[in-house]
């Protein structure tokens, strides 16, 4: 047997023996069992880089018949082994966070057992080849991760947030279904390459049809907004390890459903479905960050912000699409290049960061960031951790984030090189919303770290917190050297990139990665992360050394910083979360549409108050003023509807009548 | 001999034109008991009918397909009916919601729609060109009568022309199903028989009545 085979069938045989074992073990070793998890991951993931990986014949396909002619296929190729690469990446750090995680969970053999199925699943979806495994592996994802996100507390938000992700995913799979169906009936294949073979004659809306129909299912399915509104609540609801595992590999099985669907099956040449994903991208980012700088729940501050880096992504895959129909391939490449890169990166920093949420609620048992506070002296390595990946998904250098967002901003620029004037006057404004995203995620990240981390303890509870245990913290730490490499050494990723054919797209010839300066052929600038790494420490050790020389004979004050003469600062006295993004919630008013209610009771009025109460809040607008509307109309529809079914008997035998009548004379 | 006379008097057609009248008089019957002896007499055609076809045919199974059909719908079914209207204490009107030359006219209505609209077709095939028109009609005709009556007991005599009017439909396009799914159907019809019996007392019981009108309150 090919050792390729031996990796994938034994990955796959530790996860079946990993949820085996979670029905049977005894309870104390459960948390081990993940685990089992961490190593079918690593397996899979060395199948994964032997798919990516150029060889003489096409990787096996596994065929299982179902019933007739239906049947289930899987067969790897380069870009299905990309992105199960990054689901290894991820699953194998997670499933190690897990072991000291769900030490003590309330109902750890469900958790186990969906978890194990999830991450299968996962895999499943990047690697089947038909329709039919396609579609079962994608439910059984939506199942098993609606299943997981009701499975942490018996509260009820986290109840309701299931129920909007259900419903909400299943309407994506409603219009994934119709995509497919669709091209079933145009080509009469249910095989992906058979369809794209018998689509490519067919003539350019019906395709566009296709496009729609898959963008807007896949897109439920990434968060796009305004198809976002379950995100933000059910990446929240589930266990932190499992967000880590929707926020950072679930979301992209909607973008690989895009580039797999949009480039690898319809062919990517048609310049206006570039512009609609460009315009979703550009406004998700926006949006997205918009919502998590007011977001005071710490998870739900980086579930927004994961809507946000999904909109990265689209404006790579859109601008990707936009200079493919206009014949430049060479930039198509670097656009998919860089949004393919992008997909990696937050993978890495996301995951972590959400680890590193979970620690610290485990610590503190809550997510609100105006309960903690003062964290970093407590958990120095999760606040170590948790601040490499707040500067990468600052896209801030020497990490990995500059390198994938400097890309696609480097794309979008060059968008001025296409010949029509509304494509470049799109890309362009494409990268004004990338530049507003990049400012404004600075911002909230500031404040998550900021207000959780530094400061002092806003909460009792914040005092006496303490240090996630060893695999916990293992697992964030090597994803922060990842974020590290990765960002000094982009070629790695890059490299692995290049080789992904998609269609008539092949990737990124242009680009040189190495050590070496990146730079882009005809563009206009490049970087060396090597060199900027370099200049860092460099810049830290003359500071370094300038205090320990100039500064060796001044002795060293300890006083409470910023306390104004105050002599005893409290921690009521701090900047809260709420107070740092006043400015940004001044200026897009407009957007967040801010409401106060101040209410007073008076003792006597009008100098003596008993109570002040003050409430603040921003209206959620996409909810308020699409969703709301859409949900009463369809609620009183129903209730017309209702009419129908009085309750009576004979009314119903009646319907049944007019029915059968009504076929005769029509067909009789 | 008899085969002869068959085909060249048209019994099978008589036969099953006597079911078709059986049902048109239970439409507009007002007494139950009437109603239970108009399902005796339609059964029991049903049962000459398998003769008829037997003879004609020269089907021997039929013979038994009839005793049967004898024994279930013309004795034991009525039997129990019977039995539970007693206990139940139901009263002899058939309360209609509509009157019963109303009723009569319906059933011209919908004899009158089959037999134009299903004059051409596989509904001229068949046993003869008639039986499976004569079956649609008792169809319908049973399910109007289901529609119009107030009480369950009704409902469930309309629910067994029904299931006549389907064997008759079946019948006429196989020429005799095989005896083992005849039996089956027969056996089934007597324990469905059993359970709404069995549903009518619950139902008593739950509403004090057997008006399907308070059913209405059943919904939410």
């Amino acid at each position: 047997m090919e050792p390729g085979n031996l990796f994938l069938l034994s990955g796959i045989g530790l996860f079946i023996a990993g949820t085996v074992l979670f029905s049977i073990a005894p309870g104390r070793w459960l948390n081990m069992l993940y685990g089992l998890f961490a190593a079918g991951s690593v397996l899979a993931g060395l199948y994964s880089l032997g798919l990516i990986m150029p060889s003489a014949q096409p990787s096996p396909v596994y065929v299982f018949p179902v019933s007739g002619f239906l049947e289930l296929a899987f067969q790897g190729n380069p870009l299905s082994g990309y992105f199960s690469l990054l689901l290894s990446v991820l699953g194998a750090a997670v499933s190690v966070y897990s072991i000291g995680y769900m030490k003590g969970a309330e109902g750890p053999r469900f958790q186990g057992i969906f978890y194990g199925l999830f991450l299968l699943s996962l895999y499943a979806v990047f690697f089947s080849s038909n329709i039919v495994a396609f579609l079962v592996a994608w439910e059984a994802m939506s199942l098993l991760s609606f299943f997981l996100v009701v499975s942490d507390t018996r509260d009820e938000e986290a109840q309701a947030a299931g129920i909007t992700y259900a419903t909400m995913t299943h309407i994506g799979t409603a219009f994934i279904i119709a995509a497919f169906m669709a091209g079933y009936a145009l080509t009469g294949s249910l095989d992906f390459q058979g369809i794209r073979a018998g689509l490519a004659a067919r003539p350019e809306w019906v395709r566009s049809l296709l496009f729609v129909l898959s963008f807007i299912g896949f897109g439920m399915k990434a968060g796009i907004v305004p198809l976002h509104i379950w995100l933000p609540r059910a990446h929240p609801a589930a266990p932190s390890n499992v967000s880590a595992l929707m926020s950072g590999v679930m979301i992209k099985a909607g973008l690989y459903g895009m580039i797999m669907m949009g480039i690898g099956v319809l062919g990517g040449n048609v310049a206006w479905w570039g512009i609609l994903a460009l315009v979703a991208g550009g406004v998700s980012s926006v949006m997205g960050i918009l919502y998590a700088l007011m977001a005071r729940d710490i998870k739900r501050l980086l579930a927004y912000s994961s809507v946000e880096n999904i909109g990265i992504m689209l404006l790579g895959f859109g601008a990707s699409i936009m200079f493919y129909s206009f014949h430049l391939p060479a930039l198509a490449g670097i656009a998919l290049a860089a949004c393919l890169c992008h997909a990696m990166n937050h993978a890495v920093f996301k995951g972590m960061l959400f680890m590193g949420a979970g620690s610290v609620m485990h610590a503190v048992h809550s997510k609100n960031m105006e309960e903690m506070g003062g964290l970093l002296k407590k958990m120095p390595w999760t606040g170590l951790f948790f601040l490499v990946g707040a500067v990468s998904i600052c896209a801030l250098p020497p990490f990995n984030g500059f390198v994938s967002e400097w890309l696609t901003f480097q794309s979008l620029v060059l968008g001025s090189q296409t010949p029509a004037a509304y494509s470049k006057v799109i890309s362009l404004l494409g990268g004004a919303a990338l530049a507003l995203t990049g400012a404004f995620a600075a911002a909230a990240f500031i404040k998550a770290f900021g207000i959780s981390f530094l400061g002092m303890p806003r909460h009792e509870r914040a005092e006496h917190a303490k240090e996630a245990g060893f695999p916990m913290t293992a697992a964030m730490g090597a994803l922060a050297l990842l974020c590290l490499l990765l960002g000094v050494y982009p070629g790695l990723l890059l490299g692995l990139i290049s080789r992904i054919p998609l269609g008539g797209l092949s990737a990124v010839s242009p680009l040189s990665f190495s050590l070496a300066p990146v730079s882009i052929a005809g563009g206009f600038s490049g970087f060396w992360p090597a060199a900027i790494l370099s200049a860092m420490l460099l810049g830290f050790l003359i500071v370094f050394v300038l205090i320990k020389t100039a500064g060796a004979s001044k002795k060293t004050v300890y006083a409470d910083s910023w306390d104004c003469g105050i002599r005893a600062l409290t921690p009521r006295m701090q900047y809260t979360a709420t107070a740092f993004t006043k400015p940004v919630r001044v200026i897009f008013k407009s957007i967040y549409l801010p409401r106060r209610e101040i209410r007073i009771s008076y003792r006597q009025k009008p100098f003596f108050a008993r109570e002040i109460t003050y409430r603040s809040d921003i209206t959620p607008f996409i909810e308020s003023y699409i969703y709301r509307p859409l949900l009463s109309a369809v609620h009183w529809t129903a209730h017309k509807i209702r009419h129908l079914q009085s309750g009576s008997l004979h009314l119903y035998l009646g319907y049944i009548m007019i029915t059968l009548i009504t076929l005769l004379l029509i067909w009789g | 001999m008899l085969k002869r006379w068959i085909e060249i008097f048209s019994i099978i057609d008589f036969i099953a034109v006597g079911m078709l009248l059986s049902v048109i008089a239970m439409n507009s019957l007002k007494r139950i008991e009437s109603c239970l002896k108009a399902y005796i007499i339609n059964s029991s055609l049903l049962a000459l009918l398998m003769v008829a076809t037997a003879i004609y045919l020269s089907i021997p199974h039929l013979y038994l397909a009839a005793f049967f059909t004898i024994a279930g719908k013309c004795i034991l079914i009525p039997y129990f009916l019977r039995k539970v209207i007693r206990q139940l204490k139901v009263t002899h009107d058939v309360e209609p919601y509509i009157s019963s030359s109303l009723s009569l006219a319906a059933s011209f209505a919908i004899v009158t729609i089959v037999y134009s609209v299903l004059s051409e077709g596989i509904f001229v095939a068949g046993l003869t060109r008639t039986v499976l028109k004569i079956s649609v009609s008792i169809i319908l005709i049973s399910l109007f009568v289901m529609m119009t009556r107030k009480k369950a007991v009704t409902q469930v005599m309309g629910l067994l022309f029904m299931e006549n009017g389907l064997f008759l439909a079946g019948f006429s396009l196989t020429f005799g199903m095989p005896t083992i799914i005849e039996l089956g159907v027969l056996f089934d019809m007597l324990m469905g028989v059993l359970i709404l019996g069995v549903f009518l007392s619950q139902i008593k019981k739950a509403f004090v009545s057997v008006d399907l009108d308070k059913l209405t309150s059943l919904k939410g």
